[in-house]
């Protein structure tokens, strides 16, 4: 195992490499303003001691609001990328600083606070030369802890698109690729243990020399602003860029850069791809409307119900009506839908499939009574899950059981089962002897997958319509299968299997 | 000889409490005054009262003939000594840099404020070694010669020092006790020194002022309270010096 570590980190050096120093970047910044803020804080209130409380009170509120629930709400400010992640971070490195600075100041023995007083310090020097350095070591083994802590909880950022080590992990956890998941773990400890180990010697030495811990602190202060700008610059507007984002899936992400090598190859355009946005559809799209991102791949299913909140089933001679609404609304839509329907499905064993001469969902309905149905649990409660489908073709399984997602594929190789509900562009289905139904009632709504793109983007880039239209109906179910098999299960790279798609399909120019 | 700080019907409340009423006194350049007296019984908050670290309510206080209360007290504080009880000299500074407080804050140049460290190490029995050292690396008693010292840096006139010898041991106490008397005599300045120890006052003083209650029991030349004490409440407290030394 650690060979296979080894090799998958000297393969993807220069990706690890990346994350982890946007990893340092992003928690580094957050640190720094997290610090000079809460020290600032905490200086004010052990001023203005009628306002303590409420201040602690409201920074020890959003020490305990919940990563997800918080950058969610952000997202609807600063929307999608960096900004995002280093304001949350840096809420939740505020508590410890504050809470430190204003008790490390308050805990200062009066006597020398008087003696200060009595040989004629003002008020600032009182502060400056005896409650300041007084509390320093207080307020250093903070800034430490919350250092550490803010490192491993970095890693979250790539829930709002950030960068860093995060990305690597949740790229591991949604392509089923568990050494991305180690490794991207292995550096974020070692980030936060290594940082730390500084830091402990640098309070050494601070402890020891305070003046020079102090001139560190002041320093720190004054070149706050430049840190402001340094955090500011990369975003200020780069023309000629589009920004594609990605869903947090295997197909999220080969979709991302199928359609992001595509534009690379075929404009002079730069592409910007922010992959695995977490939340899916409900993040993304603000960030659309807003103008985060210029294109991302969804599926006219997920459009019509998640955005446009219709509640009719959606099926594709409603198309038209979709895609003017979406525009209409939001200044969005769909340019070239690649042709694959990612719905539900049932799929059969291949031997069940051989002897009773099954195709659709009719014919199944026809042996039913011979035959055992298999799905997740939820699939049972959900309101358009078992029983809906049950009536529409009106089945009657001689047994039915519930069983994990990730173990249905196990249970029909073991004959366990003998059908089962699945997504109609799962890779397992390309390695395993299953052969999936036609849905000739259609039942399920339709989730053809295209390019979302913002109407403005496309006013701006008009050559950006030929070059979408060209993955218009290029990949089958089973082409789209086929590449989530070789991402989850071959641990291929979702860059490299785009690729090789593409120059398969004669999409690459050279 | 003129008085260098006076006191003229100075009242002093606490959130309507009397601490002090109508309190009159005259402090003659270059003496040594000892203020004893029980416990609460105002002699701080009268202290407190000449570098303007506690403001009268009513009446002034006149420090060099000009009353506190129209001064800049920052720069009267620096220019008074003050040394107080308990382990008050600044942890994270060098015993170098403690008694150069007010000098730095002063901005003195670096070479007066080296003659002046080096003179108070002298006056005050201090090896030169200590210098670069911190205040927890030396023993009580050198811990209380360098608080003198750095009450003393900026030559002040007048010195305040609230019971600076409290929690030293007799021997120490003893030596300590010698060295500021002489100093005193040497630079003939004025000291206010609080204490609860009859024989330290005795010992100490050229007037001793006896406190009770926030009033003035009597305040005198240390000959004439051990030759006529005033009332009931000195002379008892005379008793008990005497009593102890049998
Ligand atoms: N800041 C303050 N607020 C309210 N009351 C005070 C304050 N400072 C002093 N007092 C009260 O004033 C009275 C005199 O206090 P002061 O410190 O002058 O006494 P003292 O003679 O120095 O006593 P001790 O010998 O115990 O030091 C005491 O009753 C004390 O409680
Ligand atoms: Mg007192």
């Amino acid at each position: 195992m650690l060979q296979e570590l080894i090799q998958v980190f000297i393969e993807q050096f220069d990706f690890f490499i990346h994350a982890f120093f946007t990893h340092i970047k992003i928690s580094f910044i957050s640190v720094y303003f997290a610090s000079v803020l809460g020290i600032g804080l905490g200086l004010w209130i052990s001023k203005h001691k009628k306002y303590a409380q409420g201040v602690i009170s409201a920074v020890s509120l959003l020490y305990t609001i919940p990563s997800i629930a918080l950058l969610g709400f952000l997202i609807s400010i600063s929307g999608i990328g960096n900004t995002t992640a280093i304001i949350a971070l840096t809420l939740y490195g505020l508590l410890p600083m504050v809470r430190s600075t204003y008790t490390g100041l308050l805990e200062v023995d009066p006597a020398l606070i008087e003696a200060a007083r009595g040989m004629g310090s003002d008020e600032k020097q009182i502060l400056k030369n005896v409650k300041i350095p007084l509390a320093f070591p207080f307020i250093f083994s903070a800034f430490r802890n919350m250092t550490t802590m803010t490192i491993a909880l970095a890693g979250i950022a790539s829930f709002v698109g950030a960068g860093g080590l995060g990305v690597a992990i949740y790229r591991g956890i949604t392509t089923n690729n568990v050494m991305m998941i180690y490794i991207g773990s292995i550096l974020v400890a070692a980030l936060a243990i290594l940082t730390d180990g500084c830091l402990q010697l640098l309070e050494t030495y601070f402890i020891t020399y305070r003046k020079k811990g102090l001139a560190f602190i002041r320093y720190s202060f004054r070149f706050a602003w430049i840190v402001v700008v340094l955090v500011l610059f990369p975003y200020e507007y780069h023309s000629n860029v589009i920004k594609i984002a990605g869903k947090p899936t295997t197909e999220g992400y080969i979709l991302a850069e199928l359609v992001s090598i595509t534009i690379e190859e075929h404009t002079d355009l730069k592409v910007k791809l922010t992959h695995g946005i977490g939340g899916g559809t409900g993040n993304i799209h603000p960030a659309m409307v807003k103008g985060d991102f210029d294109i991302y791949s969804d599926y006219t299913g997920t459009i019509w119900q998640v955005v446009l909140k219709e509640e009719e089933p959606y099926n594709e001679r409603r198309f038209y009506e979709l895609n003017t609404k979406y525009l209409m609304e939001y200044g969005l839509m769909f340019k070239g839908l690649y042709g694959f329907n990612n719905t539900y499905g049932l799929a059969v064993h291949k031997e069940i499939a051989d002897r009773y001469q099954l195709k659709t969902y009719s014919d199944l309905a026809k042996f039913s009574n011979q035959l055992i149905f298999g799905a997740e649990y939820d699939f049972y409660q959900r309101e358009d899950g078992f029983n809906a489908l049950k009536d529409a073709y009106h089945f009657q399984f001689k047994k039915v059981v519930d069983l994990d997602n990730g173990l249905k594929y196990q249970a029909m190789a073991n004959k366990q089962i003998d059908v089962m509900t699945i997504f109609t562009t799962d890779g397992m289905l390309t390695s395993s002897d299953v052969v999936v139904l036609e849905d000739d009632l259609m039942f399920y709504p339709s989730y053809l997958a295209g390019s979302v793109i913002r109407q403005a983007t496309l006013e701006e880039y008009p050559q950006l319509e030929d070059v979408l239209l060209l993955l218009e109906n290029r990949i089958s179910d089973q082409e789209m299968a086929q590449m989530n098999y070789e991402v989850e299960v071959l641990n291929k790279k979702p860059s490299e299997v785009a690729y090789a798609f593409l120059k398969e399909k004669g999409l690459l120019k050279k | 000889m003129s008085a260098i700080v006076k006191f003229e019907h100075v009242s002093k409340d606490y959130q309507k409490k009397t601490i002090i009423e109508d309190f009159d006194l005259e402090i003659e350049e270059g003496s040594f005054l000892v203020i004893i007296g029980s416990s609460g019984s105002g002699k701080t908050t009268i202290m407190k009262m000449i570098n303007g670290l506690v403001l009268p309510s009513k009446g002034n206080v006149y420090v060099q003939g000009k009353d506190v209360l129209s001064q800049d007290l920052i720069a009267l504080r620096r220019s008074i000594g003050y040394a107080i009880q308990g382990n008050v000299l600044f942890p994270h500074l060098t015993i170098k840099e403690n008694i150069a407080y007010v000098l730095n804050l002063l901005k003195k140049d670096q070479k007066e404020i080296d003659e002046v460290v080096l003179k108070s190490l002298r006056l005050l029995n201090l090896p030169e070694d200590v210098l670069h050292r911190y205040p927890s690396q030396l023993s009580g008693g050198q811990n209380q010669r360098v608080n003198i010292a750095r009450a003393l840096s900026n030559q002040p006139r007048i010195l305040l020092m609230d019971e600076p010898f409290g929690a030293l041991d007799a021997i120490v106490k003893y030596q300590l006790q010698r060295d500021l008397k002489k100093m005193h005599q040497e630079l003939k300045n004025t000291i206010v020194f609080i204490t609860h120890d009859i024989h330290e006052a005795l010992k100490l003083a050229t007037h001793i002022l006896v406190m009770d209650q926030g009033k003035i029991q009597q305040y005198a030349t240390v000959k004439e309270i051990v030759e006529k004490p005033a009332n009931a409440f000195v002379a008892q407290l005379l008793n008990m010096a005497c009593k102890e030394i049998v």
